[in-house]
């Protein structure tokens, strides 16, 4: 197994789909911050125009705080997305090349072979999201500077800077989970439906019906709870007055059940399905 | 015999691919097996590589190697990003097996690659490519390889070099050899067994030479003056410019040969012309 996933994370490595991936995810960044740059002042005029005679703000409100809220917003479809093209590419190319089926004309077992997939997916995953939190907090610092953190969450909340720091810091973190469920679901997408296009298809279907339903009522308690589309707004939490832990952790624990759910599925089907029909 | 298939049936829905396919290989022996496209070729090697289960029947492997059986289906798939080397690291590391520069150049010498070269497989022609594939196939000792239409897309020299290094690799590492092909004359004079395929069944088999001397009904002859023989007329030869293709009949065609020398015509060669239609049928007329 040991094996298997160091091939894995060296194949997606040499692969020009991983770079094209991260790159997708800089230039989000550096749009963000383009765009905020030129009209974000006019935006919190508008937003803060009752209240900027009540209240006084440490430095500028514009400033690398809000800049980083503003890219962890790019969680709820833009950095999903990214991340459920490349890594459901990462086995659709392996159909397409038959590579899948020269790997396993050698004494390597299915199942290790996909397990060790979803590991390199995961590995890949974490770094992914931790480039994008190091990229955007390292140039937003040097480009915005800091300053107190205004949100609109059911209404204004504003932190000062070193309080904003540590909630976008746990935001972060929260949202890997995140792209860890959505990551292993493009794989699993990319198991059932083998063809890139479908699987992008089906993944970017996946993701709006997903973000979707985060807001639809279902009448029951537990679905409204637990489903999964429930569940992709963990990260917000950290920006409520009073952090919820409880509810990030339960919400992040049955996430990432999901998440575990979804591989085992992916693990399955591989196992059990002819290689080539 | 290093590898026994027993009576396999494969459908997928309602097309039957493979009924009751039986074949079974000798080491340091090349089997062939011949059939048109769409015979159940592929399917069948995907089958003995368990890619694909059989709806019924048996694949036995009778090894006790780490790697019983290597080989490639439809083509070698590679790491078209990758390099050669980076390619055989990719499949030696996945067998566990570290591979040291000196076997890595052994093995690119065995299949007549250049070890120095360092740029993506993409790069590589389609019979480079091939010995590529084969390379891969050969590591870690596999007792029997099979190789699914190894001579397409292949030049004619390419095709011969291949099918001396196959040889070889059967004669002197004494490994089975199974191979499919739907060209009669890629595995006429490699093969000690054939397999006859045709519509998912196995419609003939045996002895190489034999089962192409029964199929050659017909001969092209090469020579001149064939126009003013009559044996030839006689026959219906269709004959044009320095060779004609004639069916001998009853006599023979050492008869026809000196019919034809005696009629003043000269004879360099003659090469049997094997009917795969005759092959597939099964019974011959």
């Amino acid at each position: 197994m040991k094996e298997l996933l160091a091939v894995e994370l060296f194949k997606i490595r040499k692969q020009r789909m991983t770079f094209y991936g991260l790159a997708a995810v800089l230039v989000l960044v550096a749009f963000i911050m383009v765009s905020a740059f030129f009209q974000g002042r006019g935006f919190l005029d508008i937003m803060l125009k009752n209240i900027q005679d009540s209240f006084e703000f440490q430095g500028d409100l514009l400033n690398a705080n809000l800049i980083i809220y503003l890219v962890l917003n790019s969680l709820w479809f833009h950095i999903p997305l990214i991340l459920m093209v490349v890594v459901s590419g990462f086995l659709t190319t392996e159909y397409k090349d038959g590579t899948v089926e020269a790997v396993l004309l050698h004494p390597v077992s299915r199942w290790k072979f996909i397990t060790s997939k979803y590991l390199a997916t995961a590995i890949f995953t974490i770094l992914l999201v931790g480039i994008l939190m190091m990229a955007t907090f390292i140039s937003a610092y040097i480009f915005f500077g800091g300053g107190d953190l205004v949100v609109f969450l059911d209404g204004l909340s504003f932190y000062e800077s070193g309080e904003a720091l540590r909630r976008l810091f746990g935001a972060f973190l929260s949202g890997i989970f995140i792209a860890l469920f959505y990551a292993v679901a493009g794989l699993t997408l990319a198991v059932l439906f083998r063809e890139s296009t479908i699987t992008w298809i089906v993944s970017a279907f996946f993701l709006i019906v997903t973000t979707m339903l985060l807001k639809y009522d279902f009448g029951w308690s537990v679905l409204n709870s637990y489903f999964f589309p429930k569940l992709i707004d963990s990260w917000q939490y950290f920006f409520y007055y009073d952090i919820p832990f409880n509810t990030i952790w339960i919400k992040n624990a049955v996430l990432f059940g999901y998440t575990i759910l979804f591989a085992l599925t992916g693990i399955w089907i591989f196992n059990k399905r002819d290689i080539k029909p | 015999m290093i590898l026994h298939v027993d009576k396999i049936n494969k459908s997928f829905g309602s097309r039957q691919v493979l009924k009751s396919v039986s074949l079974s290989c000798d080491k340091g022996k090349v089997n062939g097996l011949i059939g048109p496209n769409g015979a159940g070729k592929s399917t069948l090697f995907r089958i003995i590589f368990d890619l694909i289960r059989p709806d019924s029947g048996t694949v036995s492997v009778c090894s006790t190697s780490n790697k019983p059986l290597g080989g490639f289906v439809d083509k070698p798939a590679l790491y078209g990003y990758l390099s050669a080397r980076d390619n055989l690291r990719v499949f030696a590391r996945l067998q566990k097996i570290d591979l040291r520069i000196e076997h890595y150049k052994e093995l690119m010498e065995l299949v007549g690659l250049d070890a120095l070269r360092d740029d993506p497989v993409k790069y590589y022609s389609t019979g480079m490519k091939q010995r590529l594939g084969l390379a891969v196939s050969l590591m870690n000792d596999p007792e029997c390889i099979i190789l699914d239409e190894p001579f397409s897309g292949l030049d004619p020299f390419g095709n011969r070099s291949f099918q001396n290094l196959i040889r070889e690799l059967a004669r002197t590492k004494n490994i089975a050899v199974l191979i499919a092909s739907h060209n009669l004359y890629d595995l006429g004079d490699l093969c000690d067994e054939l397999y006859i395929a045709n519509q998912g069944e196995i419609v003939r088999q045996g002895n190489a030479t034999d089962l192409f001397h029964m199929a050659s009904i017909s001969y092209r002859i090469y020579g001149d003056l064939f126009f003013q023989s009559n044996t030839l007329k006689q026959l219906g030869a269709e004959i044009s410019e320095g060779n004609a293709l004639v069916i001998p009949g009853k006599e023979g065609i050492e008869a026809v040969i000196c019919n034809i020398i005696e009629e003043g015509c000269s004879v360099s060669a003659c090469i049997p012309q094997t009917s795969l239609e005759l092959l597939l049928q099964k019974e011959f007329p």
